[in-house]
């Protein structure tokens, strides 16, 4: 007997059929289904997965969310500050003139400056907790995985996708669980593109001090550019390099059922903790590096800063971000956001503590317009992604071919989108 | 005396929920499996006595090879064989939720049946008959409710009843006469390779050559029978 006769071209759904109908027989006589209630989840699915109202409605929940973390966050953060403020104050009395510009420049100013942000977060972490927990962000990837198989990404790409949002190293280990190698290596290479929480202090210190009520809209923006640009890098990748039909995707929706206070704070804690993690090590050694790189030669760098390492740095760099407006503060600041993009915000607050301890959102506000803010936060979101991202990338494509790649294309789209911004600007009289 | 226990099931079945009701915090190791990123959570508990070590497998749908998860999940079947295996199943979702039901009754594992979520099974209005349903399909049913803490006792007692009955459930489990033909066609060769016969079930083996898994396709490579096997399944 011939296995084709009885099973025909696909035995495995053939098989797979074969169980359901047994289930189905096995059910008849165990099973009496009652009159289908039409329950609450059902309604809200009505709404949450409508065709064309679904993703409308995630993008207005998404706006939401950053505007509650945001304004609820505000007081406290301004409380840390006023005390990293005092304790930077204080440690300048200290006799010895280095160690009092080491603590009160580059650890209360730089590390202190970058810890302000810890409300931010983890309001914004709980936000996140509290939409996964009632099983909507389930839905999301439901509703985006129409949206992504057209743009040739794989539905299990979602979950790696939205891992993003905090951190693009687990977001890309989170890749193993796509079975084809191709599929796994577009959301590889376009992960990076998902705002992380690292670059979130960067937005909001820029838009904090440059578009007032309008900030939370300005830091939506910026994850909806990272969004659409990696669905739209993903699309092109699948049409020419890596070229292939996305193999479709089964997923299960969880009922909805309301978050509890206790596991939301718990998911939370879990996340935000990583950034204080990150803070101790990271960002102190970052701190210290630049400190010194900011506070050297010693004498010449007390007269201005941009005698100093971090000034020589950003200055010798400096033609190539001309066409932004970005000086050599900032251009040292991205340069050192490699480390690690909170780097960006450590370094403007060493570099403007070392030159006089002025707030620096005023500071910022003085030196540049917002249209340079602006395009200094899409730069920060494209520009390559930290070395941590960077490694991970390494060793989860197993190729430096890939890496390379990867690199050179998000310097290449920071720059031209860096371009576009500056021009589209200029243009509707923003300079 | 002390039985392993492999807890097992799709996502979201409240798997994990179960597990933190078995092993009390404390007792939990986390760890990974073996070479992947998979998280593995193992621990141990005493019931009247006896030590059951329990092992929480990945959630999956399916067992094929395909997936690492589920790659992960058949491979400890096979060759930790754990004495006991518990099959959690959403009462709510039970059509689905058998699908893998049957997949383990094919590895013959030794199977208990948590049918979880039972308070919503009934919120929806469903009516299971238990006992008809565990008579057909040859394993013990245990109702529990894993977020109340309700049926853990008896899933205990049940899991301890099973590990000393000892020689695993036959499945009575059948896929029409055509297809039961080339399973006991495919069975008669594997058979004749002791290495194979002593390490899978030889029907479960004969299921997944017909479905033309690629993982025991690579097993049978090597065999002295591999010819043969091919001549009947292509």
């Amino acid at each position: 007997m011939k296995v084709r006769e009885v099973l025909g071209d696909d035995p495995e759904i053939v098989l797979a059929d074969k169980r359901y109908d047994l289930i189905h027989t096995i059910l008849e006589t165990t099973l009496v289904r009652g009159a289908k209630k039409w329950a609450l989840s059902d309604m809200l699915d009505k709404v949450f997965l409508h065709k064309y109202l679904g993703i409308p409605v995630f993008l207005a929940l998404a706006w939401a969310m950053f505007r509650f973390a945001f304004d609820v966050s505000a007081p406290f953060m301004e409380i840390i500050g006023l005390f990293f403020g005092l304790l930077a104050e204080a440690s300048r009395g200290i006799p010895n003139e280095v160690l009092a510009s080491f603590l009160s420049d580059g650890i209360f100013g730089g590390l202190g400056f970058i810890l302000t942000f810890i409300p931010l977060i983890f309001f914004l972490f709980l936000t996140i907790a509290i939409l996964e927990d009632s099983g909507y962000l389930a839905r999301v990837a439901f509703i985006m995985d129409r949206v992504m198989f057209k743009l040739g990404l794989h539905g299990r790409s979602f979950i790696p996708m939205l891992l993003g949002f905090g951190c693009n190293v687990p977001a890309m280990m989170a890749t193993r669980s796509i079975e084809s190698e191709k599929d796994r290596l577009i959301t590889l290479l376009v992960n990076p593109f998902v705002s992380c929480s690292a670059r979130l202090p960067v937005y909001i210190l820029i838009a904090g001090a440059f578009f007032g009520s309008m900030a939370s809209t300005a830091i939506w923006s910026m994850y909806f550019l990272g969004i659409v640009l990696a669905m739209l890098l993903a699309l092109l990748l699948r049409k020419t390099v890596l070229r292939g039909e996305p193999t479709p995707f089964i997923m299960e929706l969880p009922l909805y059922k309301a978050p509890t206070f206790h596991g939301s704070v718990i998911h939370m804690w879990e996340r935000g903790v990583q950034f204080l993690k990150k803070a101790g090590t990271y960002l102190l050694v970052g701190a210290i590096i630049l400190w010194f790189l900011s506070s050297f030669p010693w004498g010449v760098a007390q007269e201005s800063v941009e005698l100093s390492y971090t000034g020589q740095i950003g200055h010798a760099l400096e033609p190539i971000f001309r066409p932004f407006g970005f000086d050599w503060r900032i251009v040292s600041s991205l340069i050192f956001g490699f480390m690690a993009k909170e780097i960006v915000v450590e370094a403007l607050g060493i570099i403007y503590a070392v030159e006089g301890g002025e707030a620096i959102a005023g500071a910022l506000v003085a030196d540049y317009s917002p249209l340079i803010g602006f395009t200094l936060m899409a730069f920060t979101l494209l520009y390559v992604p930290c070395l941590a991202t960077v490694g991970t990338m390494r060793k989860e494509s197993g190729s430096w071919k890939w890496t390379i790649f990867q690199v050179v294309l998000s310097l290449v789209l920071a720059y031209v989108i860096g371009l576009a911004i500056t021009g589209i600007g200029v243009m509707l009289g923003y300079a | 005396m002390a039985y392993t226990v492999a807890l097992i099931g799709n996502p979201n079945v409240g798997k994990s929920v179960i597990f933190n009701n078995l092993v009390p915090g404390a007792r939990q190791h986390v760890g990974n499996w073996p070479g992947k990123t998979v998280e593995k959570k193992e621990g141990k508990c005493i019931h009247k006595g006896i030590e059951l070590k329990i092992v929480d497998l990945p959630g999956t749908y399916s067992l094929t090879s395909r997936a690492v998860d589920e790659l992960i999940a058949r491979n400890y079947i096979i060759e930790e064989k754990p004495e006991v295996m518990v099959d959690i199943v959403d009462a709510s979702n039970i059509e689905r939720n058998l699908y893998l039901t049957l997949l383990l009754l094919e590895l013959e594992a030794n199977l208990v049946i948590a049918l979880n979520m039972f308070d919503i099974a009934k919120d929806k209005g469903y009516k299971i008959d238990m006992k008809a349903l565990s008579e057909q399909l040859g394993v013990p049913i245990v109702p529990t409710v894993a977020t109340t803490k309700e049926g853990m006792e008896e899933l205990k007692d049940e899991i301890i009843k099973a590990a000393e009955r000892k020689s695993s459930i036959k499945t009575k489990i059948t896929y029409g006469e055509k297809i039961e033909d080339l399973i006991h066609s495919i069975v008669k060769i594997i058979k004749k390779d002791e290495t194979l016969a002593k390490k899978y079930p030889l029907r479960w083996m004969a299921i997944k050559l017909l479905e033309k898994d690629e993982d025991i396709l690579e097993k049978i490579r090597s065999s002295r029978y591999h010819h043969e096997l091919m001549e009947v399944i292509s």
